[in-house]
C-alpha cells in the first residue's frame, strides 16, 4: 500500500493537486461552520464544543484530496473514471453536512423553500455528524479499492 | 455504459461546483452587506429604546444581538462568548445587550420569541432568555419549545401561569416579534444568526459582527468603540 502511496506522490503536480482540493474543501467548510472569520477582522476559533466537528471537517478534506487525486492517476493511468465519481459524491455528501445550521445558506433555503427549506436545514443540521461520517465512510472504501485497483495495475503494466 | 459513467462523474463534479459556489456567494454577499452597514446612523438605536435591556441603560456601547432562539451558533455564543461580556462590560456598565428577535429557522421560533415578552410583562425576559438558550436542543421543532415546554419554563421561574398563557394565546407579542425580525433583516440586513451590532450610543459609530465569534473579537471591537 505505501508503494502506491509513493508511485502516485513521487509526482509532484499529484501532490500540488491533494493540496488544492485539501484546501478548496477546507477553506469553505470551516468558513460555513464558523471556525474561520474574515469580518470585521480575521478570527480563527474553535470552542470545545465544536472540535468533533472541526476534526471531521479535516479528515474529510483530507480523504477528498486523497482520493480525488489518486482517481485522477487512475484515470490517465487505464481511463476508467467510475471511482472518481465515487469520491466526489462522498465529498459532495459530506460538504451538503452542517451547511445550513443558522447561516446565510439556511436563510437563503428557507426563505425561497419556507416550510421544506426549514425542513430540510433542520435535517442537515441534526445529522451534521453523521452525514460527514458516512462521507468519510465512501471516500474510506474509494480509496481503499482505488489502491487495490492501482496495486493490479501497475502489477500487470510491470 | 462508458457515457453513463461521464455522465455521473460529470454531474457529481457539477453538483460540487455548485455547492462551493453557493457557499462562496453567500457569503461573499454577506461580507458585502457587512462592509455597507459599518457606517450607522441613530435610526437603528431609537427603534430599540423599547427592546429590554440587559445592562445600565446609560451605557456607552450597546449590543445588539439578532438571533433565533432554536439556532445552534446562539447558544454557543450564549455559552462561551457571553458570560466573558457580562463581566468584563455589561456588569462594569461600559456596555449593555439588546436582543432583537429573528426567528426564521423553524415553527416553534416565533412562540419562543413570544414567550420571552410575554416573561417581560412580568419582568422576566432575561431569565426566560437564559432558560431558552440553556435548555436548547438540536432538533429544530422537536418539541423543546412546544407550548407545554414554553409554559413549563414560566412555570420554573415561578411566573404566573395564568397571565403567561392569556399572553400566549391571544398572541398580544406577535406583532413585536414580527415587526423585530423585520427590523433585523431590514435595518440590520441580518441574513444569519447571531448577528451582532455594536453601537456608540453617544457617537453612533457601529460595527457589524457576524457569526458565533469568540470573546477576543467582541473585546478589541467593543474597546475601539469605547
Amino acid at each position: 500500500m505505501n508503494n502506491i502511496f509513493g508511485l502516485v506522490y513521487s509526482n509532484p503536480s499529484y501532490i500540488l493537486i491533494a493540496i488544492v482540493i485539501f484546501l478548496l474543501l477546507f477553506i469553505p467548510l470551516i468558513i460555513i461552520s464558523e471556525f474561520l472569520f474574515f469580518e470585521p477582522f480575521f478570527v480563527f476559533s474553535i470552542y470545545p464544543e465544536t472540535t468533533l466537528s472541526f476534526s471531521l471537517i479535516v479528515t474529510l478534506s483530507s480523504l477528498s484530496s486523497l482520493a480525488v487525486s489518486m482517481n485522477i492517476y487512475r484515470v490517465k493511468l487505464i481511463k476508467e473514471t467510475k471511482k472518481i465519481g465515487s469520491s466526489i459524491v462522498g465529498t459532495v455528501i459530506g460538504a451538503s453536512a452542517g451547511a445550513c445550521s443558522c447561516g446565510p445558506i439556511a436563510f437563503s433555503v428557507i426563505t425561497t423553500f419556507g416550510t421544506a427549506g426549514s425542513i430540510a436545514s433542520s435535517f442537515l443540521t441534526i445529522y451534521e455528524i453523521p452525514i460527514r461520517l458516512a462521507s468519510i465512510g465512501i471516500l474510506g472504501i474509494v480509496i481503499f479499492v482505488t489502491m487495490k485497483s492501482l496495486t493490479r495495475e501497475c502489477r500487470v503494466k510491470f | 455504459m462508458v457515457d453513463s459513467k461521464k455522465i455521473g462523474v460529470a454531474g457529481a463534479a457539477v453538483a460540487l461546483v455548485t455547492i462551493l459556489t453557493i457557499f462562496g456567494t453567500s457569503y461573499m454577499s454577506d461580507f458585502d452587506t457587512a462592509r455597507t452597514s459599518t457606517t450607522d446612523d441613530g435610526v437603528k438605536t431609537l427603534e430599540l429604546k423599547q427592546a429590554p435591556v440587559l445592562g445600565s441603560e446609560a451605557a456607552t456601547v450597546t449590543i445588539i444581538e439578532v438571533g433565533d432562539y432554536q439556532c445552534h451558533m446562539c447558544k454557543l455564543w450564549f455559552e462561551e462568548t457571553r458570560p466573558q461580556i457580562i463581566e468584563n462590560y455589561i456588569n462594569t456598565g461600559k456596555a449593555n445587550l439588546i436582543f432583537i428577535d429573528m426567528p426564521f429557522l423553524g415553527s416553534d421560533s416565533i412562540p419562543a420569541s413570544e414567550a420571552t415578552y410575554c416573561a417581560n410583562d412580568q419582568g422576566k425576559y432575561w431569565e426566560y432568555h437564559s432558560m431558552l438558550f440553556t435548555y436548547q436542543e438540536d432538533e429544530i421543532d422537536g418539541g423543546w419549545a412546544s407550548a407545554t415546554r414554553l409554559q413549563a419554563f414560566a412555570f420554573n421561574l415561578g411566573l404566573d401561569i395564568e397571565q403567561f398563557d392569556k399572553c400566549m394565546t391571544t398572541d398580544d407579542h406577535y406583532a413585536r416579534v414580527n415587526y423585530n425580525k423585520q427590523v433585523a433583516v431590514t435595518e440590520f440586513g441580518a441574513n444569519s444568526t447571531p448577528t451582532f451590532m455594536i453601537v456608540n450610543t453617544l457617537s453612533g459609530e457601529s460595527q457589524r459582527v457576524v457569526g458565533a465569534h469568540p470573546y477576543s473579537t467582541f473585546e478589541e471591537v467593543i474597546n475601539s468603540l469605547i
